[in-house]
This record gives C-alpha cells, structure tokens and sequence, in this order.
C-alpha cells in the first residue's frame, strides 16, 4: 500500500467525521424542525430556567399559541394559588404566561431575550414587571448577566441591527460585560456598532456563520430536559382554588392563606423565607438599607432599550410596578420619599414616551398578606395584580402610541434626581 | 493567550495537531527534529505552567534543577571506576529525590488543605521517574547520564500531568532512534484510535457519569443522612467516572506519544474485566502499579528475604503486599480515606492469594468453569467500587464533612 493510500486510511475518517459535523451544523435544513410539544411549551413557560431564557425556538412556538410573554426578574418564582400562572391555567383564561427571568435577570438580559422574539412580539401584547430593586447605583450585575447571556441572541440582533440610537447604546452596554467581550471577533464587531459604523464584511460573514451555528444547536437541542417542578407546582396550587372565579372570596381566601404561612414573625414574611434567610441576620439587617437609592442608576439607560424596542415591535406592554414591604422597609431603613422619586421617574419615563398601561402598586406596601416576602407579591399582591393584568390581557384595549426619545439614554436622565 | 490544563478542551487538541505535524512528517521521512520536539514541548509546557499557574512552573523548574543535581551526584558516584556502591549513597539520594514530593503531600494534611508552593501539576509523576532511574544507576543497568537526556525524559510533555510512567532506557531506545515507516505507520493508526476512543472516554462517556448522573446522586444521598441506596449507586457512578476520566486521558497521553514517535507503555486493559484483585492491579494504572511493584513490592520482598525477617514466603509476600499498598495510599494523600483504600487493597491481595493457593491444593473439588469465572469477574468490579467508594472520600463528607442541611 502506497504512502499516501495508507494515510488516507487513517486520516480520511476524521476529515469526513468534521465535513460531516460541519454540514450538520451548518445546514439550514433544521430550521424545519420547528414542532414543539405542548407539554413541553407548557413546562417551560413556567420553568424560569437560564436555558428556556438563552435560548430561541420554545419561546417562539409558545408566544404564537396563546402564550403571553411575563417579563420580569425573581418575582415570578412565588408560587402560589393566586400566581398569574396558576389563575390562568384554573380558569382556562385565552392566554398562558410564559414567565421570562429570574434572579439577577434585568433590563439588559430582558432587552436581549426579546431579540429572539421580536417577530411574535409585532403587534402583540406583553407584560413587563419592574423591580425598583434594578435600579441601583452600579445597575445590571456582570456576574447575573453573564449568567443569563445568550451568544444567539446577540447575534440575532447584530444580524438585525441597522445603527439605530438603541442599537448603539445596547452595543456600548454589551461591551461592559465580560459577556460582550468572550468572542474577540463579536466585540470588534460591537465596537463598530457603538461607534456608529457598519460592520465589516469579515464580521458580517463571521456573525452569519456563528448564527447558523446557534440557531441549529437551538433547533437540535432545546426541547430537551426542560425543568417540570414548576409547571407541577403550579398544579397543586390550583387545586386550593374554588371552581368559580370570585373576587370577593379569594380576596378572604388570600388573607387566610397568608395568615397561616406567616405565623414565625411580624414583618407578614412567609414562613418559609423567612426561616431560611432572614432569621439568622436579622440583627444585622436593622436600618442596613438606610442610604439605598433607586434613583440615580444606569439602569434607566437599559430600560430605555427594552421601551425603544418594545415601541420598534408596536408590542403593547402592561408595566407592573411593586411595593416594597413597608414594615420591613421601615425595619431596615428604606426611605420612603426615594421610593416615591423613583416612582416618579419611573413612571414619568414610561407616561411621556406613550407607555400608558401602568399597574402601579407602589403604595400597597402595607396591605395585609400582599407581600410574600421583602420586596415581592404574593397572595394579596398577586390578587391585585390579576385585577390588572385579565382586563389587559382579555380584553380590547387601546393602541399605544410610543415616542422614543433618546435623551432617556443620556447619563443626565440616568443621574436625575428631582 | 489563554492557559490549557493538558488535554482539558478542544483548543488544545488543535494546538497539538498543528504543533506535531511537521514533526510527524519529519519521522515519515526518517528523521526525528529534536529541536522542533524541544521547541513544541517548552511551548506546550508553558501553556500548562504559564499565565496564571506561573507559581508552578517556577516550581518545577526548580524541582528540575534540584533532580538533575540529584541524579547527576549519583551518577558520577556509581559510575567512578571500581565505585564501592554501598548501600547508604543509595538510601540518602532516593530519600532525597522523594523529599519534595513528601513535603507536597503533607503540606495540605498540616495545614489544613493549603497547597505547598513548591508543587505542580504532575510532581508525582516525575518523582516516580526520577527514583526509578536512581534505583537502575544502583542496579547497575543504567550506565551513562546525560542531564539534557534526562531533561527530555522527565519534561516529555504528553504524560507530564498524569503519566502513563515510562521508564528511562525504554524512553531513551525510542528517542534516539527513527522507527521504520511501516512501523511508524502502524503508529500512526494505533495513536489516532486512541485519542478518538479517549474523546468517547473521557468527553462522552465521562461526562455522563460524572457531569450528569453523579451531582443528583450525591445530593440525594447527602439529605438521606445515614445509609441509603444512593450511597450504591454513588459508588458505581463514581468508579465508572474514575475509569472513563482516567482512561481517557490516559489514552491521549499514549496515542500523542504514538504520534511523536515515542510508544509510550499502556496504562489500562479492560480493569473490570479482572478476575481477581491481582488481575485487576496487572489491568489498573498499570504502569504505576508496575512501578509500585518493580521498586517497592520487589525490593522489600529482597530485602527481607536477604536478611531472614520472616521464616516463611508467604509471610514475606504478605507483609510486602500490604507495606505496598499502604504506601500506595499514602502517596495519593495524608487522608484517612486513603490510608484505608490503601490497607483495604493491601488486605484484598493477602486474601486473594490465600484463596488461590487453597484453590490450587483442592482442584478437585473446587469447580472452575464459565460460571465461576463470571462470579469471579462480578465479585472483583464490586470489591473494586467499594474500594473506590473508600477512595472517593464520599464517606468522610457523608459522616464527617459539616452538616449544611
């Protein structure tokens, strides 16, 4: 056997294993694979997993059944009977939520999962929840955000970006993350978006064949393995619903539910939250948020993305705004007239863009069994929010109007204090 | 410039495949580069001990420094014209030679779990060489030194983490020399089925065992407090991971030296296939259990016949297994769950050969067929688990480890 023969004998395997590899990567031929089980439509609109948020095809077969997009952070892991979730499955509502976020997931991670969606977003609704708790001096986490950070979804968006304000500011943002800066080529590429500039023809090209690579691992393997406890917990929480929705009745049913899961301190925390994280250093915790600030943050600045995008998506959006627990608050210090500041510029970022659906709760803080913690609703909360968020969402409402206006990226708006 | 733990991601198997083709051409023609060899092994050696592990790769070139000293003493000591070879040169340079390595395992045992900073990555392993070309220079059998020779040996950078151990005129035969073409090809084709069976090892298979079955196991386990049946299934979880892992990269090392031109010796052959603890030890991290029995096992069998300790050789066999072995556990690290997976094997090889000398005189009447031999094998895999399950240090963190829950 000849020299040559012999080493292609050898080596001829492998070469056609990467040939291989790289044809089904690369195929487009996946792109038809797009059925996606309702069970497993349904167990992921309620996992909150990092993995349903980083990727693309469940949520978008989910959002064009009856699911409705619930952007948001940690607050959508409070299960109980009268969670958004569990209400909508008892009394077989038109839409499902389909919960997006969790700890640590802000208005820059909400901004990037909405660029996998932006098609069944157009003309859609939504519903948005703010926590004040974002807004801090340092703004979004880099840890939390790379923890949630999609590459598909950014190359989604670089693929789709045409050097708008948003897209320079999301770009500038991406590159302050570790995130923005682990594939060399991508962040060059961002750093000619922030500049204003096309990409090249190289990191087009790059960006391209990255997206393919993505799109088909999204399309192979995301179905898989999607977390059900969620979607389980939601089951056993409607079973303490009566058949028959009455507000009056739950509103009773929610104090008593509440009265019972709170029995271990004063500050109306359940139970179980409390034994588990405050007790030991609650001590420590007196007067710790005395000097905290909502106000002046960077924040604002990714906020004004997903507002910039959720008006280029005509998407109309219900914003919910939560009270703080007001006897914890007063415990550890929290001032109230910053969480009345932050109200205001919150809301007046939102009212003078054309973003009128506003569920404000922020005076409800003292509202017996509203809150099931520190700073999220439970069984009253969640109660007043459904009062929001059925109409919205059944019924006709009106069209909204956006104007952008870009002065709400600048860091005079970010550091505006009235 | 990023950093590689060896084999640790597919980067770093392209970095080898560019760095070793022109090498592997050059041996496909007959001829060897040394110096290109050189150049890619202080390249791929800086990859592992460079960046942000440059603490360790002072280390060993200090280590380095301080063996080829060692050796090189010795050497000049055994290889004078009519050297008297008396026995206490001898003992000082291996005690010597192992001191470091010493000092690297008790550091975390007295100072609770803190890493000395004269190890690194693989200490053990060049230890390992370096006292078994010490004991040949005594035997005799190696009868020249050359400090970069020795270099090229203990730094051959595809086994440098984890082994396999070679040994020194094994190296040296395939260093010096060209293989012929055929063979060089048959190389060639062993070396890439082995680095391709290691990716299913270690990047598939391993990866189920110890990625995604092993954490679940564990935890469960742990919130059972006391004996549960996860604790079992821990146990098979964590030996098939052990293998794979180990395997894995044990093939890697191997099928790279292949490739170099270097036939690197064999680290595993099917282990839970062993028939008994002996068979298992001949299949198992062979070359240092080749090596535990070559320059500890051997020499202590010696020594004791020499000077009449024990009047019986089954005594002496006994006493030396369960000093090997001990001394096996004491190397993987100053814990009481090694220590005992060490006695545990020590024990396990005094019952297996008591029971096949008494299998040996009742022939007769003791069967010996398919059937036995398949309990043989199922019998040796459990023991083996259980052992690992020891090693595996689950047990401290079960019964002794802080109680989180």
């Amino acid at each position: 056997m000849s020299l040559k023969k012999r080493l292609l004998m050898i080596f001829g395997p492998i070469f056609a294993a990467a040939a291989l590899m790289l044809v089904v990567f690369l195929s487009p031929l996946w792109s038809g694979l797009n059925n996606v089980n309702p069970t497993v439509q349904r167990n992921a609109a309620s996992s909150l997993s990092p993995l349903v948020l980083k990727g693309q095809l469940i949520k978008q077969r989910a959002l064009e059944n009856h699911y409705v997009p619930f952007f948001g952070s940690s607050e959508w892991s409070r299960f109980d009977p009268f969670h958004p979730s569990v209400l909508a499955d008892k009394y077989q509502r038109s839409y499902r939520p389909f919960l997006i976020g969790a700890r640590g997931s802000q208005s820059l991670t909400n901004f990037f999962v909405m660029q996998s969606i932006n098609h069944q977003l157009k003309g859609k609704k939504a519903v948005f929840f703010i926590s004040p708790q974002w807004f801090t001096p340092m703004g979004e986490d880099p840890n939390a955000f790379s923890f949630y950070y999609s590459p598909l979804q950014t190359t989604t968006w670089i693929e789709a970006e045409t050097g708008t304000k948003m897209d320079r500011y999301a770009a500038y943002r991406l590159l302050q993350m570790p995130s923005g800066n682990s594939d060399k080529i991508i962040s060059a590429t961002l750093a000619r978006i922030a500049a204003g500039l096309k990409p090249t023809s190289f990191q087009s090209f790059y960006v391209g064949v990255r997206h393919r690579i993505l799109l088909n691992e999204d399309q192979i393997y995301s179905r898989y393995r999607i977390p059900f406890n969620n979607a389980q917990t939601i089951d056993k929480n409607m079973k303490q619903l009566p058949s028959h929705y009455n507000y009056q009745q739950f509103n009773q049913l929610a104090g008593k539910i509440g009265k019972q899961q709170t029995t271990s301190n004063n500050f109306g925390i359940s139970n179980h939250f409390w034994n588990r994280r405050l007790k030991r250093h609650v001590k420590q915790l007196k007067d710790f948020q005395a000097g905290q600030s909502y106000v002046k943050s960077p924040e604002y600045g990714d906020f004004e993305l997903v507002l910039s995008q959720f008006a280029k998506d005509h998407t109309n959006v219900l914003f919910i705004i939560p009270p703080v627990n007001k006897k914890w608050q007063q415990y550890t210090g929290l001032s109230q007239t910053m969480l009345k500041q932050f109200d205001q510029k919150i809301r007046y970022q939102l009212q003078s863009q054309g973003f009128n659906h506003i569920a404000d709760l922020s005076n409800d803080g003292d509202v017996p069994y509203f809150m099931t913690d520190t700073i999220h609703p439970g069984w009253r909360g969640w109660l007043k929010i459904d009062q929001a968020v059925d109409p919205f969402l059944t019924k006709k409402v009106s069209q909204p109007h956006y104007h952008i206006d870009n002065r709400f990226y600048a860091k005079e708006w970010q550091q505006y204090q009235d | 410039m990023r950093w590689y733990i060896p084999y640790g991601n597919p980067t770093y198997f392209i970095w080898l495949a560019l760095a070793i083709i022109p090498l592997m051409i050059g041996l496909l023609y007959g001829r060897r580069f040394r110096g290109y060899q050189t150049v890619i092994s202080l390249f791929f050696l800086i990859l592992t001990f460079g960046g942000p592990n440059w603490r360790t790769g002072i280390a060993l070139v200090g280590y380095l420094a301080y063996q080829v000293i060692l050796v090189a003493a010795y050497s000049k000591y055994r290889q004078r014209k009519a050297s008297p070879n008396k026995g206490w040169p001898f003992v000082m340079a291996v005690i010597l030679a192992i001191i470091p390595l010493v000092i690297v395992k008790v550091t975390p045992a007295i100072e609770s779990g803190r890493q000395s900073i004269i190890g690194f990555l693989g200490i053990s392993y060049i230890t390992f060489k370096v006292v078994q070309t010490i004991m040949e220079t005594r035997d005799g059998i190696i009868k020249a030194f050359h400090p970069v020779l020795f270099g090229q040996f203990l730094l051959f950078f595809p086994t440098i983490s984890s082994g396999p151990i070679d040994r020194y005129r094994r190296f040296l035969a395939d260093y010096d020399n060209v293989p012929k073409r055929a063979d060089y090809l048959n190389l060639i084709q062993t070396g890439v089925r082995y680095v391709f069976t290691g990716f299913v090892y270690k990047f598939i298979l391993a990866y189920i065992f110890g990625t995604v079955l092993m954490p679940g196991i564990e935890q469960r386990a742990i919130l059972a407090h006391g004996f549960s049946w996860n604790i079992v299934a821990y146990m098979y979880v964590y030996s098939l991971d052990l293998f794979f892992d180990f395997a894995g990269y044990s093939l890697f090392a191997v099928g790279i030296s292949y490739l170099m031109g270097i036939k690197a010796p064999m680290n595993f052959n099917q282990p839970f296939k062993s028939k008994n603890i002996k068979d298992f030890w001949n299949r198992w991290h062979m070359t240092l259990s080749f090596w535990f029995r070559d320059y500890i096992f051997m020499r202590l069998v010696f020594f004791f016949m020499k000077h009449k300790v024990f009047k019986s050789r089954v005594t002496t066999a006994n006493v030396c297994y369960v000093i090997n072995m001990l001394i096996m556990g004491f190397w993987h690290g100053e814990t009481w769950f090694y220590i005992t997976y060490g006695l545990f094997h020590g024990c396990a090889l005094v019952i297996n050969d008591t029971w096949l000398r008494y299998k040996k005189k009742h022939q007769d009447v003791i069967p010996h067929n398919k059937f036995t031999e398949l309990f043989a094998i199922f019998l040796t895999f459990n023991v083996v688990c259980f052992s690992f399950l020891i090693f595996s240090g689950f047990l401290n963190t079960l019964f002794f480890g802080p109680s989180n829950f």
